[in-house]
């Protein structure tokens, strides 16, 4: 009884204790954060914060045809001696400037009017001498008989021996014709946001898609293989990697160049033999027994189909240039088809050596899984601790490598002259490594899953970790100011974003149908594909959507610093206190979201 | 003739879930495998068809080492190992015909799987088979669309399509009612009987098990406590094997 009392009271202490723990942080908190009351109720800048919150009310959506009759008065900056008033008389009006001259920003002036027609309306434009532009200095109002007093002040205003124009502009009658040109300036930019976005998010999404089941702990921790496996898939992939580039690179040369017309005659002829190669002999999806038979058509396919994509991205830029000046309002699909023409050829021998890695690394695990098998214990101990040494050293000259070619920058200063000592460096740490494998047996599997998983892991996190604002600076520096910069921003971004929720996604399927798959028999990218893949797919595409809405929510921001979009125009229009503009624009940006956000909502309500 | 030789398993967090467990069964027997829930059957069974590696000790079938196989080798062994679950675990959102396809994935080339195309041959057995359990009508439907009893005859279907020369049942009628119950055991007991097929089914029920087994193995705490025909557990075993708190029932 007694101890549960003492526990009840040691509890309100604990409570107190963090109470004011709390309170401290707070008190630090407000310090640091400088918190000032005084100042914001100061009348100059409750004077400012009204005109900025007039600017923004007021957005400048429509353009008026303006009747307008102007009066001249002049002011002068420095004052003479004696400051002193100015008077001018038109037409039964009469204005007073007084005074007529400032010394410095914040002097005030005071406009008075008399014999105005009753409630009209009109404002002060400043035109500082020697310059084209203008600007708005103060706006007037007139009373029910035709009065008027304003105080201003002129901003920017530099000494000079000219005379200081200002033109009061009376308005007389005003009509809206149409839209302004920040509205037309708006929608166009808004739409480029709601592209750049758009392609940001299907982009991200479908390379985010393989990167998540690499991130995803529950389907790679069971990748295990043998040393042997490991370490031929880490010798193979190279190879792999530059026969695919090299081939294919090889056979875009010979795709390239010739007539239109040759083009054309080369692809029907490609399409040709590859239903020949793909008819003949039956389906190549059959599970015939002669494996290399099989192999060796699905190699001349491959190459096949790869001249006749070369063949078509040739085409391609010719059909683009050809269309887009001959398309007029429909231009854009011409451009369409040459950069996407531009970008197959430049992509191919790419995706081309990735394809060979990726085989390379499927053959290397096959075999060290057989040569496993079927070696002797001695003699398979042996090969591992071979292979093991070349493997490291292949793997290791590769960082070397990668990391000489950051060095090239001129990152760092302490790297010594490329050259043979990367290699020997490379055979120094493979014998290490060999000799660190004595103690590995060859059966052994080895958790290669898991640690692939971690690299994912961590490279997405670290890619999410840096500021879309601060990739923006590096894109807009390499590519240039303009949405391109952005999209590749928001690219990378929705990557690591999507490749982190999509892996949660795979990590929380139900494991059943994944353990009935893997009991019929089935490998691993079976298991995923028909047990994994019908799972998850609504996630992943409504998860797309919602990256469609955060993208654009992103894009404004990236805009800021150069990335192209609303956010570029918005940044032009705040920085030349262009208010008016900039509040269509906030308004154009809200719309886009509210509509997103609600379109993204009812569909995920609807798919999951 | 499937041969378990000593098998123990040790989960990481140091469960001992199967002590030291051996015996034979040869090939086209029906063998209940009974126990309290916790008792080892669930992971006896994985450890056949290696959803869960063994700790230690051997598992032959014929003369396969399913214990210690892997790869190509063990894939290969798997597909003549159908297995059917208590809680079916079909993929909800896939077609039943496509659920029952996958039992077929071991066969199959790979890349043509991975592009959703069967050989007809297989498809008109993914029929036949649906054909069997009495729902080939069903098999344009969505998986979750059925009930509880037609979803575990798509589940005997897929193992089916496997054309296995045993089939793991693990608790198939724990989440239906009798009636239902009792058609699958029914099915289950005719492809044990028609193609020759082992069954080794674990079972809850003590009736199912009298009715249906041609043997009985009996797991307490994670080792072997009976082996023989369903018909020799009398009272006094019944209580070796559940407890002595357990009562008797139906």
């Amino acid at each position: 009884m007694k101890e549960t009392e003492n526990a009840q009271r040691g509890k309100g202490w604990k409570t107190a204790v963090y109470l004011l723990l709390a309170l401290l942080l707070y008190a630090y908190g407000v310090q640091v954060t400088n918190v000032n009351l005084e100042e914001p109720l100061e009348p100059r800048r409750q004077q400012n914060l009204v005109g900025l919150i007039r600017q923004l009310a007021r957005p400048d959506l429509f353009s008026y045809a303006n009747e307008t009759r102007s009066m001249d008065i002049s002011l002068r900056m420095p004052c003479p001696d004696e400051p002193k008033g100015s008077q001018l008389g038109s037409e039964g009006r009469t204005i007073v400037l007084a005074p007529n001259c400032v010394n410095t920003t914040q002097d005030p002036l005071r406009l008075t009017g008399e014999g105005f027609p009753a409630n009209a309306s009109g404002v002060v434009i400043w035109h500082p001498p020697g310059s084209t532009t203008t600007r708005r200095v103060a706006e007037f109002r007139a009373d029910g008989s035709g009065n008027f007093i304003v105080r201003f002040t002129m901003p920017d205003v530099r000494e000079t021996a000219d005379l200081q124009r200002l033109e009061i502009v009376e308005l007389l009658d005003r009509r809206i014709t149409g839209s302004s040109d920040t509205l037309k300036l708006t929608l166009d930019r808004i739409l480029e946001t709601i592209l750049m976005a758009f392609m940001a998010s299907t982009v991200g999404t479908i390379l985010a898609v393989p990167i998540s089941f690499l991130a995803a702990r529950n389907l790679m921790t069971d990748v295990k293989m043998p040393q042997i496996s490991l370490m031929l898939a880490v010798i193979l992939a190279p190879i792999g990697g530059w026969l695919g580039g090299w081939l294919t690179r090889w056979l875009l040369q010979a795709a390239a160049g010739g007539q239109a017309l040759v083009g054309l005659i080369l692809l029907l002829v490609v399409i040709g033999l590859l239903a020949v190669v793909l008819r003949l002999g039956g389906s190549l999806l059959d599970d015939s027994p002669k494996r290399w038979q099989q192999a060796g058509r699905w190699l001349l396919a491959g190459l096949l189909g790869l001249f006749g994509l070369g063949v078509v991205g040739n085409l391609g830029l010719d059909l683009g240039s050809w269309l887009t000046p001959r398309l007029g309002l429909l231009a854009f699909v011409g451009n369409f088809i040459f950069v996407m023409a531009d970008f197959l050829l430049l992509l191919l021998p790419f995706f081309a050596g990735l394809a060979g890695v990726a085989a390379a690394m499927s053959l290397g695990g096959r075999l060290g899984q057989r040569l496993t098998e079927r070696l002797s214990l001695g003699a398979a101990k042996l090969a591992m601790i071979g292979l093991t040494v070349v493997g490291t050293a292949v793997f290791t000259y590769a960082l070397l490598f990668a990391a000489n070619w950051v060095c090239l920058l001129g990152v760092c200063r302490w790297w010594p002259e490329a050259g043979q000592w990367l290699l020997l460096v490379s055979l120094l740490v493979g014998v290490v490594g060999g000799v660190l494998a004595l103690r590995l047996q060859p059966k052994q599997q080895i958790a290669v899953g898991t640690a692939v998983y971690i690299f994912t892991r961590s490279t997405l996190n670290g890619l999410r970790a840096i500021e879309p604002v601060l990739m923006g600076f590096v894109f807009v520096v390499w590519v240039g100011i303009g949405p391109l910069a952005g999209t590749i921003v928001l690219i990378i971004h929705s990557i690591a974003d999507l490749g982190k929720l999509f892996s949660e996604q795979v990590e929380n399927i139900a494991e059943g149908p994944l353990e009935a798959v893997t009991a019929t028999g089935a490998n691993r990218l079976q298991t995923i594909v028909y047990a994994v893949v019908p799972q998850i797919v609504p996630h992943f595409i409504a998860f797309a959507f919602y990256r469609w809405d955060i993208n654009v929510r992103m894009s404004t921001i990236i805009g800021f610093v150069g990335g192209g979009g609303i956010g570029l125009a918005l940044q032009r229009a705040t920085n030349l206190t262009q208010y008016r503009q900039a509040s269509v624009m906030v308004i154009a940006i809200a719309l886009v979201v509210i509509i997103l956000d609600y379109v993204s909502a009812k569909i995920r309500s609807r798919i999951i | 003739m499937l041969r378990v030789k000593n098998l123990t398993k040790v989960y990481e967090d140091g469960t001992v879930a199967l002590k030291d467990v051996s015996f034979e069964v040869p090939a086209g027997e029906f063998v209940a495998v009974i126990g309290l829930s916790g008792s080892g059957k669930s992971t006896l069974l994985r450890c056949i068809n290696r959803l869960i590696e063994p700790t230690s000790g051997e598992i032959w079938w014929d003369d396969v080492a399913l214990s210690h196989i892997t790869g190509e080798e063990l894939r290969r062994a798997r597909r003549r190992i159908g297995m059917i679950f208590q809680h079916f675990n079909l993929v909800d959102r896939s077609s039943v015909l496509r659920n029952v396809l996958s039992g077929r994935l071991g066969y199959v080339n790979p890349l043509a799987s991975l592009l959703g195309r069967f050989p007809e041959a297989d498809v008109a057995r993914a029929y036949a088979s649906l054909d069997r359990v009495g729902i080939r009508d069903k098999a344009l439907n969505r998986a979750d669309e059925l009930s509880g009893g037609q979803r575990q005859r798509v589940g005997i279907a897929r193992a089916l399509m496997q054309e296995p020369e045993m089939i793991l049942a693990d608790e198939p009628v724990a989440s239906l009612d009798p009636a239902l119950a009792h058609s699958i055991m029914r099915h289950l007991q005719t492809i044990n009987r028609e193609d020759k097929i082992t069954v080794l089914c674990s079972l809850h029920f003590l009736d199912l098990v009298q009715q249906y087994g041609t043997r009985a193995i009996a797991l307490n705490a994670g080792e072997l406590v009976f082996d023989g025909r369903p018909a020799e557990i009398d009272d006094q075993k019944f209580i070796d094997i559940y407890g002595r708190e357990a009562e008797r029932i139906g």
